[in-house]
């Protein structure tokens, strides 16, 4: 676990999560993994007990914390004449801590961080949500067979994008402060202090996790093979299977498209920004009706090259970060780590 | 609908009026209207009237948008069976209609809110009282909750 | 027949159509990258012809890609994919000569849901399909699930396990499953309207609008879609509100009469998203008002492209014509 000070380190038992989260509501919002209906999503509880921490993943990133999938950027009445009483609604979050969130997640909230919060580009809305926001993730202790974190540079114990850190050991956690805003949050909440042999022996359990899971292909002979691969005919067979849905993209922890709307609605005209998927035929459609990715061949090589390519070149990095969840969810099994070891294994050949 | 239209909840004040949207066709129904007008038959002010050509015309869609605007009550009317401008207009219409109204009741819409009748251009004593009937019916059921569109969102 | 008999059954046909030219593709099933999925496979030699498959996880719907071909497609199809396809064909969306269907007698899908929830949250590393039962390895332990107690919701009432139209029948036919009574259709409604509308609203408050539901339906083909209108906007872009229900409302009207409760959009849902409630009740009112089935038979026109002067209209509010 990097960048982890090990010396502060702080017990929290399995049974003291409930109580624990109960007195953080009093000055937070806690959003924590939920199961409702068999299915695990992220929301605000409103008791300590409806987290539920022995979970794989949640079916959804908890992305929508710092980019909702709907936000109003602007109303006004629908009764005021037009260009007056708008409203600029700048989100007013509070403290908002996100508990227990798989360090891929975490990383996927870092990965929004560069798009969103940094440079003269940083968006206002974003930062107000992600300033707020203190990331308490959860260590992998069993990473699924779907996941696919250290290919992507991250790994199950990553500490990027998180401000603590929690690892499993037998009946307790053993919680880990990354940032200096865990450490402060640490220190207020009078946890006591774990036993050194307890973060010993979570410290070499996480390593050894991690030397489990060998990456699948190198990321940067994926980039060198996509960056010949524009054109290449191989994608019409790679892709064939897709529908065209969003599953994937809403799914994506790091994925962050949007559009901006304007609607009618309740009384008033609103401005919404909304999230918005590269494989929907209205996404690149231009005005006079042409569309420059006409197909599911070009809008999936889209999404792929967006990841391992340019998002590397802009950001330094790339755009996934191996959650799986858009192996596990895509309705006719496209899987992306074939696409990664195809074009890995190409270069190769070529 | 803009100015004073789709109000949310905190528009509505104790003297609530319901809002009914009335889609009638061109041949039958929106005459049946003119002839109540002619006729100087009263009917309630509620009732906020769209011609189409045809109650063929009508798709769902413009139901739904009108209980997603705010509207508290829908009432779409064309030719009596057999008398339709379009010859059938009308019996494919009821077709779709029997479909939506089973939906909406499925779902658990209150059932007053969607009203579907046949009024021809001589019924224009028939129109006042069927604009009455469920004028009461609406105002009955009180202000539209379900279905209304979503509002600010922060 | 076994499954594997199938799958070596539908190998030969798929080869022998590639090799002699009759097909230039067919769509099959191959093994998917994990434990539950069988995947799509587009076999253009007999190579690829190797790799199909036949198992309890072939629930896509394949019929969704046969349009995107103008050429001859060999295509491996359950009974409720032949129904989509009649559907289809009726409405000129693809010739029937292009096609060479591969029918499979179908006993029913599983849902891997199912077996999830059977292992509670431990991750499945197999399954394997015996006699009847599904021999499904977790985590911790080996179980042995009857194969019956495991199917699609919808494959529970299907009444058509074996194919409407094929060109080839791999397998014996199944015995088919008791009519569809629409006991489930009733037994929602017999719930107070305050709590139907809960229940719904609170599916649809899980909906993310990805359209995978859409998108995997065969008979959702529309170049565009009324939700991807801007001029006028029918829908809104919200989620969690009214904007998502008329979204699947509108849908499931869309497909009054024609959809053949495959149920590619349900199980294409990554929210689990209950769509099926809205699209039993538009079925058994089209069975039930207008005596269609869709996708039964190639010559009986669609229930709303045509219509009698006595059909039922005790739903309108005056009741009947004036006596004039």
């Amino acid at each position: 676990m990097r960048g982890v000070n090990e010396m502060s380190a702080v017990r929290l038992g399995k049974g003291d999560v409930a109580g624990f989260l109960e007195g953080l509501l009093a000055d937070w919002t806690v959003v924590a993994p939920v199961m409702h209906d068999g299915i695990v999503s992220f929301r605000a509880i409103t008791s300590g007990t409806e987290a539920d921490l022995d979970y794989s993943n949640s079916a959804q990133s908890p992305k929508g914390v710092v980019l909702p999938q709907v936000e109003t950027l602007l109303s006004c009445p629908c009764s005021s004449p037009e260009g007056e009483d708008v409203v600029e609604h700048t989100p007013e979050p509070g403290r908002v801590v996100l508990f227990g969130v798989r360090p891929c997640d975490a990383r996927g909230i870092g990965f929004l961080d560069r798009v969103f919060g940094e440079g003269a580009n940083g968006d206002n809305y974003y930062a107000s949500r992600r300033e707020s926001l203190l990331v308490v993730s959860l260590g992998c202790s069993h990473p699924l067979a779907t996941c696919f974190c250290t290919t992507t540079g991250g790994g199950p114990f990553s500490t990027e994008g998180s401000d603590l850190i929690m690892a499993e050991h037998g009946d307790e956690y053993i919680v880990f402060a990354v940032t200096e805003n865990g450490a402060t949050f640490l220190s207020r909440h009078g946890l006591s202090k774990a036993a050194e042999s307890a973060v010993q022996a979570v410290l070499s359990a996480a390593e050894t996790s991690v030397a489990e899971m060998q990456p699948r292909v190198g990321l940067s002979i994926l980039k060198g093979s996509l960056d010949g691969s524009f054109d290449a005919a191989a994608w019409n067979t790679l892709t064939e299977k897709c529908v065209g849905c969003g599953v994937c993209t809403y799914v994506c922890p790091t994925c962050h498209c949007f559009d901006i709307v304007d609607e009618v609605s309740g009384g008033s005209r609103v401005r919404n920004r909304i999230w918005d998927s590269c494989q929907f035929p209205c996404f690149t459609r231009q005005a006079s009706g042409f569309d420059p990715r006409p197909t599911y061949r070009e809008r999936y090589r889209q999404r792929f090259m967006h990841k391992f390519s340019f998002c590397t070149d802009r950001y330094g990095t790339p755009g996934c970060v191996g959650c799986g969840r858009c192996v596990t969810e895509c309705p006719v099994n496209l899987d992306i780590r074939r696409i990664m070891a195809f074009f890995s294994e190409k270069r190769g050949e070529e | 609908m803009n100015a004073q239209a789709p109000g949310g909840m905190e528009n509505r004040s104790v003297e609530w009026e319901p809002r009914i949207i009335a889609f009638l066709c061109n041949w039958c129904s929106y005459a049946g209207a003119d002839l109540a007008g002619v006729g100087r038959l009263q009917y309630p002010s509620n009732v906020r009237i769209i011609r189409v050509p045809c109650s063929g015309r009508i798709s769902p869609f413009f139901i739904l948008s009108a209980f997603q605007k705010g509207a508290d009550g829908v009432i779409v009317s064309g030719c009596h069976p057999g008398d339709c401008h379009y010859i059938s207009g009308n019996y494919s219409a009821r077709r779709k209609f029997a479909l939506l109204k089973g939906l909406l009741d499925h779902i658990g819409i209150e059932e007053g809110r969607l009203h579907f009748t046949w009024i021809s251009a001589s019924e224009g004593g028939r129109f006042a009282d069927v604009m009455g009937s469920v004028t009461e019916t609406v105002r009955a059921l009180g202000p539209v909750r379900q279905m209304v569109g979503p509002g600010v969102r922060t | 027949m076994s499954r594997t008999g199938l799958t070596e059954r539908i190998r030969e046909e798929a080869a022998r159509l590639l090799a002699d030219g009759t097909v230039d593709v067919v769509i099959g099933f191959e093994q998917g990258s994990l434990p539950l999925r069988a995947t799509p496979c587009f076999a253009r030699d007999a190579a690829d012809a190797g790799r199909l498959v036949w198992n309890a996880f072939c629930g896509n719907n394949l019929s969704r890609y046969i349009r995107r071909f103008d050429k001859r497609v060999g295509i491996v199809v359950k009974g409720c994919d032949t129904r989509s396809i009649v559907e289809l064909i009726k409405e000129n969306q693809v010739q029937r000569d292009n096609l060479v269907i591969i029918g499979v007698p179908c006993d029913g899908m599983v849902d891997e849901g199912i077996l999830q929830g059977l292992c509670k949250g431990r991750e499945i590393l197999s399954v394997e399909e015996g006699d009847g039962v599904l021999v499904v390895t977790d985590a911790g332990r080996t179980m042995r699930i009857p194969r019956d107690e495991c199917l699609h919701q919808g494959c529970r009432v299907c009444t058509q396990r074996n194919p409407v139209i094929h060109d080839i029948l791999a397998g014996e036919p199944v015995q088919e499953q008791p009519g569809d009574t629409y006991r489930d259709v009733a037994g929602f409604a017999a719930a107070p309207p305050d709590a139907r509308w809960a229940r719904i609203t609170g599916e649809m408050d899980r909906c993310i609008r990805c359209y995978a539901c859409r998108d995997a339906c065969p008979l959702c083909y529309c170049a565009n879609c009324f939700v991807d209108a801007t001029m006028p906007q029918w829908v809104g872009k919200s989620v969690g509100g009214s904007d998502t229900l008329s979204f699947h409302l509108m849908r499931s009207l869309h497909l009054a009469g024609r959809c053949v409760e495959c149920g590619a959009c349900e199980r294409a849902c990554p929210m689990g998203v209950d769509i099926r409630t809205l699209h039993r009740k538009v079925s058994s009112d089209v069975a039930g008002l207008f005596g269609y089935k869709p996708g039964m038979s190639l010559s009986e026109p669609a229930p709303l492209s045509r219509f009698e002067p006595d059909d039922p209209e005790d739903f309108m509010t005056g009741g009947s014509p004036c006596a004039e």
